[in-house]
C-alpha cells in the first residue's frame, strides 16, 4: 500500500516540483543574497548556521587569567594579524573585558618593540632576510 | 601615599659591553636610593629581535626591572636619565600595582563564587528558569 501511494505520488509530484522550482527559482535566488526571506530560504539559513556556528570561547576566561601581561609576546601574538593588527573579537571569540585588557597589553608591547605596529611588520620582515644574508658572508 | 609598583624595561644597543649595562643599572640603583625606591627584581633578557627598527637597530639587549616606590618623581627622574643615556635606545615604564590590585580582587571574587557554587547554582537557576519560560510561552 505504501509503495503504491509513493508511486502514485511520485509521478504527480515530480512535475509539480519541476514547476515549483521553475516558478520560484528566480525569487529564491534573489532572496538568498538579500538576507533571507520567509518560507523557502528559511531552510538555507538553518544549514548555514550549522556550518558557521562554532562556539568560540574566550581563551583568557578558560584559563582564568585576570591579568594579561604585556611582556608575553607569545600569547599576545595569537590575537594579532600577521602585520600586527589587533584581531577583532568576532574572529577570536575573546570576551569584551579581556579584549579591552588585551588591547592595552598589545599596545604596551608595541611600545617596547616586543610586537610590531600595524603595517610596520611588512617593512621590517622583508629586509630581515636581506640583512641576514649580508651579515652571513661577512661572518 | 601608598606604595606603587612599576615595571621598567629598557633596551640597550646590541653591541653594548656588559660593563656599560651594569653602569646603567648602578645609575638606576643610585637614583632609586636617592629618591626612596626599592628595586624588587632585575631580569636580564639578553639580546632579542626587535619587532621594528629602533635607532637603526634590529636587535637589542632587554633589561627588565620592577621598582617599588612611594614617590612618582622617582619614575620621572629615571626616565629623564634613561633618555640621556647613549646606550639606551628605548625604555618603558608601566605602573603595575593597579592592574595587580584588580587581579587580586577578581581572584578573590572567583574564589568566593567557587566556594558558593556547589551549594547554590546547580539547583537554583534551572528550577526557576524552566517555569518562567513555560509561563512566558503559555
Amino acid at each position: 500500500m505504501a509503495e503504491e501511494q509513493k508511486q502514485a505520488q511520485a509521478p504527480s509530484g515530480a512535475p509539480r516540483r519541476e514547476g515549483g522550482s521553475g516558478g520560484h527559482g528566480g525569487p529564491r535566488r534573489e532572496g538568498g543574497p538579500g538576507g533571507g526571506g520567509p518560507g523557502g530560504p528559511g531552510g538555507r539559513p538553518r544549514g548555514k548556521r550549522q556550518y558557521f556556528r562554532k562556539k568560540k570561547v574566550c581563551k583568557f576566561c578558560v584559563e582564568k587569567m585576570d591579568f594579561i601581561d604585556y611582556k608575553r609576546a607569545d600569547i599576545l601574538s595569537q590575537f594579532v594579524q600577521e602585520r600586527g593588527k589587533i584581531l577583532p573579537r568576532r574572529m577570536t571569540g575573546v570576551c569584551s573585558r579581556h579584549q579591552r585588557w588585551l588591547g592595552v597589553a598589545i599596545k604596551r608591547a608595541r611600545n617596547i618593540a616586543l610586537m610590531p605596529f600595524a603595517g610596520s611588520a611588512a617593512g621590517t620582515q622583508a629586509p630581515r632576510p636581506v640583512a641576514a644574508a649580508v651579515e652571513a658572508p661577512k661572518a | 601615599m601608598e606604595e606603587r609598583l612599576y615595571d621598567l624595561i629598557f633596551i640597550a644597543r646590541p653591541a653594548t659591553p656588559e660593563e656599560e649595562i651594569k653602569k646603567v643599572l648602578s645609575g638606576i640603583e643610585h637614583t632609586c636610593a636617592e629618591k626612596g625606591g626599592k628595586i624588587e627584581k632585575t631580569e636580564y633578557w639578553g639580546t632579542r629581535k626587535l619587532a621594528y627598527r629602533v635607532a637603526k637597530h634590529r636587535e637589542g639587549i632587554y633589561v627588565y626591572q620592577q621598582i617599588r616606590t612611594n614617590h612618582g618623581e622617582l619614575i620621572a627622574e629615571l626616565e629623564r636619565r634613561l633618555r640621556v643615556q647613549d646606550v639606551v635606545i628605548k625604555y618603558l615604564t608601566v605602573r603595575l600595582d593597579e592592574d595587580l590590585k584588580r587581579q587580586k580582587k577578581l581572584m578573590g571574587k572567583r574564589e568566593q563564587r567557587a566556594a558558593r557554587r556547589p551549594r547554590r547554582t546547580p539547583p537554583a537557576p534551572p528550577a526557576p528558569a524552566a517555569p518562567e519560560q513555560t509561563a512566558a510561552a503559555s
